[in-house]
């Protein structure tokens, strides 16, 4: 363009002003390439500027390696922890397990007991329901023995009147033996006078027939023998006195017969009412005997019942033992499972810790990775790369950070859940304790029911031993009973005896009296013809023949006499023997009866101690009596303690089921507890995993920062050689601007004052100035 | 063309400002107390060997004060050679923004607050408030700068 403006003349002007304008755009592009090559070294300097930058974020990124490293260190440990808890939540839960089957051991014993302690109080029950009755029947014997007392008193009171009796009998029949004596004495004396009479009467026949065979002689000798006859009439006159003496004596001996038959009679219904006191008083002394018997078959009821009882307490007591064991075993497993739970706590506290490092670690990597973003956003096309990078970084912090708050989340609830157990095992202590309390009252309470079932035993023990001296002497007393009765019944047949010997005896004494009237009689006939004969006497003389007939009639009846007279002396004779039968008899009636006499004092006196010991009897069955009422009472108040005991353990099987119910919350918390800790062991893990994700990021990020800062040096270099390039093209711009001026030259001066290139070129470079600003 | 913001919450309220605004982001530990400070100046800390006065936007938007927490952030902001910190609840987020999504205030709500948001932008359900540094820092030149 300048070439032409040269050749054409014509246009020179043109050309001048086509050179001054190449001129000016020279300049200006001399400016420009000078404002280049500042620019370039400006973007040099930016590009150094960011190189360092670079550097320094890579060392931000270094140290956030670092960090993280640290971090994963961190999450290790933390999942090692999380293992370590979560091992101890098993073993807790295991515990916790154990701890629920102990409580429902315990609530099976507790059952048991309850059971034996139902049936306990059953068999208490049952007991004081047989005391009551055994009371009631004691009380029942006390009131026959009292009864039976009374009768035996009675009956000893009749016997003391019986004694009284046949004490009289006895000193009656003595005194009819005295009688007996005195009658047989004057039977003798009446036998030797009847002998007297009748060896008379034979004499007098003798005579008599002397009288006879000399009537004829006599005849003569009537006058002498008028006196003869006189006195043979005399002693007629007194044989008949003594036949009347004799008669009057037989009637006397007659009456005491019958009277002795009389109070033999007597004796003998007193014998037999002694006989039917002694069988009432047998009789009363076998219904003792039963009652006694019944007594002791009682008091060994109630020994076999207190027996069982103690049995069952005994085993109630065993039971309560084993239970106050059992709940001092889950005292002890609940006290181990608040210290491991205690232990647990500290441990999530621990953890706690650990999150929340985690989260300050997650916050400021957070933090880091803003930053990032925000230089890499200012790094343009060439930050984009590491802006990616800072996202990735975010977000993994942003889940490190949300895994954190959950793993405090998850830590929170298992401190409050290991506060919980911590309260609800103490609760558990409590209960256990509770429970021991309980269950040791009901051993105390079945130890009481024990001491009164010894009480009871001893009571029953007195009370069967009392029985059995009861029964001894309720025997001794049955014997003696019958021993009386025995010999009231001999007596009786004794006395029955007698009687009928005293009515033979009455009898044989009315024939006796007959006889004595008959000789009387006989003897009042002799004398009244003795006397006839008397009086005849004087006709004697004159009539010796009437008085020879006479004689011999006389004669004839003389030993009609005489044979009435041998009748006389056998009948005598048997009198004589009868009474004298009589006399032994009244001799062994006497023995007999003084033998009654002592038998009956005897029977007295054993009526009497009878007495006393049915008194005592008495007394002891009242003692009996208070002491079974004692026991009723006793077993009452042992129904009551067993009742009581049943309560208590009925009570202790609710705390049992309280406690079994808490052990398995226990459980299912401990559960729930393992499962939270599986729970923080995998999100530890995946914690541990993002970390170590996070730290490959940041190890890439670190790459890429190098693999960046190479760019940039690649950029600085090819920064340098573009500024060399450009101050060439300044140079070569240079080199051109002279010889644009060296054409100018040529050209004309006229041009110089065209030139107004200072103006123009600073208001190019104003340009440039203005377009770098903006650039800028 | 999506530009990238820092996403900063304030009372529950998410804010916005671009990323070239920002200097840097620092956690909060505390600030050193100015006496005489303008209000809302809590105090004044060190950034990148820079001394920068922080200001709280709790007492900025008429918001009652809270106690810092490990999630109050303080966003370094730049405006020229002007460096402001401000003291904000929590900043975990940014976020790139289409000019599509951003929206000018509903008038009533540009009245009211004196100028301080300078626009909406939607996130699908979410709503952020970008906010105009300059006014929120105002003209005056705050102790520490």
């Amino acid at each position: 363009m300048a070439n032409s403006g040269a050749k054409t003349p014509a246009s020179k002007h043109g050309v001048r002003e086509l050179v001054e304008s190449i001129a000016v755009s020279i300049e200006e592009t001399g400016a420009s390439s000078r404002g280049l090559a500042r620019s370039q070294r400006d973007v040099s300097e930016a590009v150094t500027e960011l190189q360092r930058e670079v550097e320094a974020s890579a060392g931000g990124l270094r140290e956030m390696a670092s960090s993280v490293q640290t971090v994963r260190k961190d999450a290790e440990l933390l999942a090692q922890s999380v293992d370590a808890t979560a091992a101890t939540l098993e073993e807790t839960a295991r515990s916790v397990k154990g701890v629920a089957s102990n409580a429902e051991d315990l609530s099976a014993a507790v059952e048991e007991l309850q059971a034996s302690s139902v049936e306990t109080s059953a068999s208490l029950v049952d007991m004081a329901a047989r005391g009551e009755a055994s009371s009631s029947s004691i009380a029942e014997v006390g009131a026959t023995i009292e009864e039976m007392s009374k009768g035996i008193g009675r009956l000893a009171a009749d016997s003391q009147v019986v004694g009284e009796r046949v004490g009289s009998v006895s000193a009656s029949v003595v005194s009819i033996g005295k009688s007996f004596g005195e009658v047989a004495s004057n039977a003798a004396e009446l036998a030797a006078s009847v002998e007297e009479t009748s060896q008379m009467i034979e004499e007098m026949a003798r005579s008599v027939r002397g009288v006879a065979d000399h009537a004829k002689a006599l005849e003569s000798a009537t006058r002498d023998n008028a006196s003869t006859v006189t006195e043979v009439a005399a002693s007629v006159e007194e044989v008949a006195a003594t036949s009347e003496k004799n008669a009057a004596v037989i009637e006397a001996n007659a009456s005491a017969i019958e009277e002795l038959s009389r109070s033999s009679q007597s004796i003998a219904s007193s014998v037999e009412q002694v006989n039917s006191s002694a069988q009432a008083s047998e009789r009363a002394s076998m219904q003792l005997a039963g009652t006694t018997k019944r007594i002791g078959d009682l008091s060994d009821g109630v020994k076999s019942a207190s027996d069982r009882v103690s049995v069952s307490a005994r085993e109630g007591g065993a039971v309560v033992a084993k239970s106050i064991a059992g709940i001092g075993g889950i005292r002890t497993a609940i006290l181990e499972s608040s210290v491991v739970m205690k232990e647990m706590g500290k441990r999530a506290e621990e953890i706690g810790d650990i999150v929340q490092t985690i989260n300050l670690i997650a916050d400021r990597t957070n933090l880091l990775s803003l930053n990032a973003s925000i230089e890499a956003a200012r790094a343009g096309e060439h930050g984009r790369g590491f802006a990616v990078v800072a996202d990735e970084i975010r977000a993994l912090s942003d889940r490190a950070a949300s895994a954190s708050a959950e793993i405090a989340k998850i830590v929170r609830g298992l401190q409050t859940t290991a506060r919980e157990a911590v309260t609800s095992s103490a609760e558990g202590v409590k209960a256990a304790d509770e429970g021991a309390t309980l269950a040791t009252h009901a051993d105390g309470a079945l130890r009481a029911i024990l001491s009164g079932i010894d009480e009871v035993g001893g009571s029953v023990r007195e009370m069967s031993g009392a029985a059995a001296e009861q029964v001894a002497a309720v025997q001794v007393v049955t014997q003696s009973a019958a021993k009386v009765s025995e010999q009231a019944r001999t007596i009786s047949r004794a006395v029955t005896e007698q009687a009928q010997a005293s009515q033979s005896l009455v009898k044989g004494a009315a024939e006796m009296r007959q006889m004595a009237k008959q000789t009387t009689q006989a003897a009042g006939e002799q004398a009244r013809a003795l006397r006839g004969m008397v009086q005849s006497n004087h006709q004697l003389t004159t009539t010796a023949e009437q008085v020879a007939r006479a004689a011999q009639e006389q004669a004839t009846a003389a030993t009609q006499l005489a044979k009435a007279a041998v009748q006389m002396r056998a009948s005598t004779q048997q009198i004589n023997g009868a009474i004298g039968e009589q006399s032994r008899n009244m001799a062994a009636i006497g023995a007999n009866a003084q033998e009654v006499a002592s038998l009956t004092q005897r029977t007295i006196a054993g009526l009497t101690e009878q007495a006393k010991g049915a008194a005592e009897v008495a007394k002891a069955m009242d003692d009996i009596r208070k002491q079974a009422s004692h026991t009723a009472r006793a077993v009452s108040e042992q129904a009551k303690a067993g009742k009581q005991s049943e309560a208590a353990i009925r009570q202790v099987a609710q705390l049992a089921v309280q406690v079994t119910r808490a052990t398995a919350e226990q459980t299912k918390a401990a559960q729930s507890l393992v499962k939270a800790g599986d729970d923080v062991r995998r999100i530890a893990r995946q914690t541990a995993r993002a970390v170590a994700e996070q730290a490959e990021a940041l190890a890439a990020l670190a790459a890429a920062a190098n693999r960046q800062n190479t760019s940039l040096v690649n950029v600085a270099r090819s920064t340098v050689q573009q500024t060399a390039a450009t101050e060439e093209v300044a140079q070569t711009v240079e080199d051109m601007k002279s010889r644009v001026r060296e054409i100018v030259g040529v050209s004309g001066n006229g041009v110089k004052g065209l030139l107004p290139g200072a103006r123009n070129g600073s208001a190019a470079t104003k340009a440039a100035d203005r377009r770098r600003t903006k650039r800028d | 063309m999506s530009i990238l913001h820092v996403v900063f919450k304030v009372g529950g309220t998410e804010y916005a400002m671009p990323a070239d605004e920002v200097l840097q982001m620092e956690s909060y530990g505390g600030a050193t107390p100015v006496p005489g400070a303008a209000r809302g100046v809590v105090g004044i800390v060190q950034v990148r060997g820079r001394v920068v006065p922080v200001l709280d936007l709790r007492a900025r938007f008429g918001l009652e004060p809270i106690a810092a927490t490990l999630n109050s952030r303080l966003v370094v902001g730049q405006d020229g050679a002007r460096s402001v910190a401000l003291l904000v609840d929590s900043a975990r987020e940014v976020l790139k923004l289409d000019p599509e999504q951003i929206e000018p205030p509903p008038p009533m709500m540009a009245d009211d607050s004196q100028g301080f948001v300078r626009a909406v932008a939607r996130m699908g359900e979410r709503l952020v408030m970008l906010i105009d540094f300059k006014r929120v820092i105002g003209e005056e030149r705050l102790h520490g700068e």
